[in-house]
């Protein structure tokens, strides 16, 4: 671990950056079968056979001191690997990353608790692990507690707390390591809304006092909310870096040319869905169940979101956001109890009927997130996951947000 | 220099090991005391009365029990056997740390055998104690002497560890493989019965059976530990020697396996 160093001056030009990557490279070796016995080594008399892929190749920038950056990509472009390697966590095989300062990776909260000791020695414990020693921990140890609300439980077994509970901790320790340079991949989203507000605002905090933030995440609009400049990684490369707004609408767009439909139903997929996703597809389907390639406005619609019940392991919450495609948000829905009945072992299928699709025609976008039967845990969220059209109906033209979907009835006469 | 020792991280991965070990079992600490008991009970029971198995005569201390004679080595040699398995799976059943958070990974099979050091060192004191007041047998002046045997053996042990625990990660074979391994090194080192039982006057290929036996290491410390608190002599300069190359060179060996294994740890663990 970096040995602290005084906090740098917000860097003017020529100061160094807060992180340099030149010709960044990492390859993975992916075993067809993973039969990595000695046995299996010393019969074939060489290495296992293996294919590479690069997960990034010939990355260069450079992210400046003191400012909150973002970068995003599809599932699978390698913007985690990107993050690992700058946290020191995997090696590069190429090029280098150099950062310049006191690094801590927020990869996932709490990674380093031990269910069977309490909260109190696992905050030395995860303190020590990112490389606090007992002294600054005794210092902060209030902080710490009160932060994550957990002073009734702090000597309790993690393995008593609620998820709500550990992550909290997790973060709560993470961030009061107060490095020079913070990674942070997907984990904003952590606690009720009263934590997510105070983790903001903590992120606030250390920018104001010249550290440097480094966010990767799916949430296009917390990155365009939160960081000045993004990098888009697009198949282990560099696709665009400037101002926020402008990456954020290049990746948008570029998704319509890059992105891979999640089914064969002519959606377009924005995010895209990995193998280790729970949600499996998004389809829209006609009233006799075949999949649609777009709806109609003011006609019957199905949303049909399949997910792995299995790998749940609990009642899940299926929640659908429609956003236009300028952003703005239509609606959001959940199934609330409904679905409740429906775990299983397998695959399930979540249904939204609407009757009459209450939306004008243009274009939508579809967001999808499972959480728990609380609602206070976020499985996973995958925001503008899918577009797809709404075309006009047999009705009148209208303009505006919504399709009211009345009738107009002209009488003679009248009182 | 102390830094690079991370004693922060080192202490607090040890102190997870000792807590964590013995939760939630109704006696708790009182199974590391059960286990070596109930070893020497029955390797005494085995060895001295239906084997007969005579241990030697302390010389000086004139001393003549095979308990005691077995647990001066036993202990150490549980120590070093616990160490081993314990750190075979620190790296892989920490996968979860290893793939999240970048620290020296060496740390971890380090305090592994550090948790089990602080063990041995409470047995060791206990053995002491209760063979003074039941023997009359007083090796407290040893106890400096003892001390360095015993951090020579820890640095040894962690010197092994880093090697096994890091080739674990790319072979899951070597857990197995060392669990079988343990039992025929212990019958070929000096625990149960006397060095002087192994014979030197037959030979394989020219050399006798004794010089090929002493190549473990083991037995240095194995008759070293014997030498101090079992005859209450210094040993030869001779044993020293060999404990002393023994840990230098695994030790070193360790450090440069380990070093040139850890980059894509994060990876295959």
């Amino acid at each position: 671990m970096v040995p602290p160093t005084p906090l740098s001056a917000p860097g003017g030009p020529a100061s160094p950056p807060a992180i340099a990557m030149d010709g960044l490279g990492k390859k993975f070796r992916l075993t067809h079968d993973r039969n990595w016995t000695l046995k299996a080594t010393l019969l074939a008399g060489h290495r296992t056979r293996y294919e590479e892929f690069w997960a990034l190749r010939d990355v260069s920038f450079d992210i400046p001191h003191g400012s909150t950056f973002g970068i995003i990509g599809g599932n699978g472009s390698g913007k985690s690997t990107m993050l690992k390697v700058l946290a020191g966590i995997l090696r590069a095989d190429e090029g280098t990353a150099v950062a310049n300062g006191r690094l801590s990776a927020l990869l996932e909260l709490g990674a380093g608790f031990h269910p069977e000791l309490t909260g109190r020695e696992n905050i030395y414990l995860n303190g020590a692990i990112l490389g606090f020693t007992a002294r600054d921990i005794r210092k902060r140890f209030d902080d710490i507690v009160s932060f994550a609300e957990l002073d009734q439980f702090i000597d309790e077994p993690v393995r008593n707390y609620s998820s709500g509970m550990y992550v909290r901790l997790g973060f709560s320790v993470a961030i009061h390591v107060e490095p020079e340079i913070l990674l942070v991949d997907e984990v904003l989203a952590v606690g009720d809304l009263a934590f997510q507000k105070r983790c903001l605002e903590r992120f606030d905090r250390l920018r104001d006092e010249g550290r440097t933030i480094v966010v990767v995440s799916h949430d296009l609009d917390m990155v365009g909310w939160l960081c000045e400049r993004t990098a888009w990684i697009n198949r282990g490369g560099l696709a665009a870096i400037g101002p926020s707004g402008e990456v954020i609408e290049a990746f948008v767009e570029g998704g319509e040319e890059a992105g891979d439909p999640v089914s064969g139903a002519g959606l377009l997929s924005l995010g895209g869905l990995g193998p280790d996703d729970l949600v499996r597809s998004v389809d829209l389907l006609d009233a006799n169940g075949q999949a649609l390639p777009s709806a109609t406005s003011g006609g019957p619609v199905t949303f049909r979101v399949r997910y792995d019940a299995a790998r749940a392991g609990e009642t899940v919450i299926v929640a659908l956001g429609l956003y236009r495609a300028d952003g703005t948000h239509v609606t959001s829905i959940n199934s609330g109890a409904s679905s409740a009945a429906a775990s299983s072992d397998g695959p399930v299928e979540v249904d939204y009927h609407l009757s009459a699709l209450p939306v004008q025609p243009g274009t939508y976008e579809l967001s999808v997130a499972l959480h728990d039967s609380t609602m206070k845990k976020v499985f996973e969220r995958h925001t503008h996951l899918v577009r797809f059209s709404v075309e006009p109906g047999d009705g009148d033209h209208q303009t505006g947000l919504v399709a009211l979907g009345g009738t107009w009835q002209a009488r003679a006469g009248g009182t | 220099m102390v830094a690079l020792l991370h004693p922060d991280l080192l202490i607090n991965l040890t102190l997870r090991d000792l807590r964590s070990q013995y939760k939630r079992s109704a006696l708790g600490w009182t199974w590391s005391v059960l286990n070596p008991l109930v070893a020497v009970v029955v390797y005494s029971a085995v060895f001295s009365l239906f084997l007969r198995i005579r241990p030697t005569v302390g010389d000086p201390s004139g001393l003549d029990s095979y308990a005691v004679f077995l647990l001066v080595t036993l202990l150490p040699w549980q120590f070093f056997v616990t160490s081993l398995t314990g750190a075979t799976r620190a790296i892989t059943s920490n996968s979860s740390l290893v793939t999240k958070i970048y620290f020296p990974r060496w740390v971890l099979p380090t305090s592994a055998v550090l948790a089990r050091f602080i063990t041995v060192l409470v047995e060791m004191a206990v053995l002491l104690v209760v063979v003074a007041l039941w023997e009359g047998h007083i090796a407290f002046q040893w106890i400096p002497v003892v001390l360095a045997l015993m951090v020579l053996q820890l640095l040894f042990t962690v010197g092994l560890a880093l090697m096994i625990s890091a080739a674990n990660v790319y072979f899951r074979d070597i857990q197995h493989f060392l669990n079988v391994a343990m039992q025929p090194w212990m019958f070929l080192t000096p625990i149960l019965y006397p060095l002087n039982l192994v014979p030197s006057d037959r030979q394989l290929f020219g050399i006798s059976y004794r010089t090929i036996y002493q190549l473990n290491p083991m037995v240095s410390w194995a008759k070293a530990y014997r030498n101090v608190l079992y005859d209450l002599r210094f040993p030869s300069a001779e044993r020293w020697l060999g404990i002393v190359v023994a840990t230098v060179v695994v030790l070193a060996l360790g450090f440069r396996v380990f070093n040139r294994l850890e980059p894509r740890m994060a990876e295959e663990v």
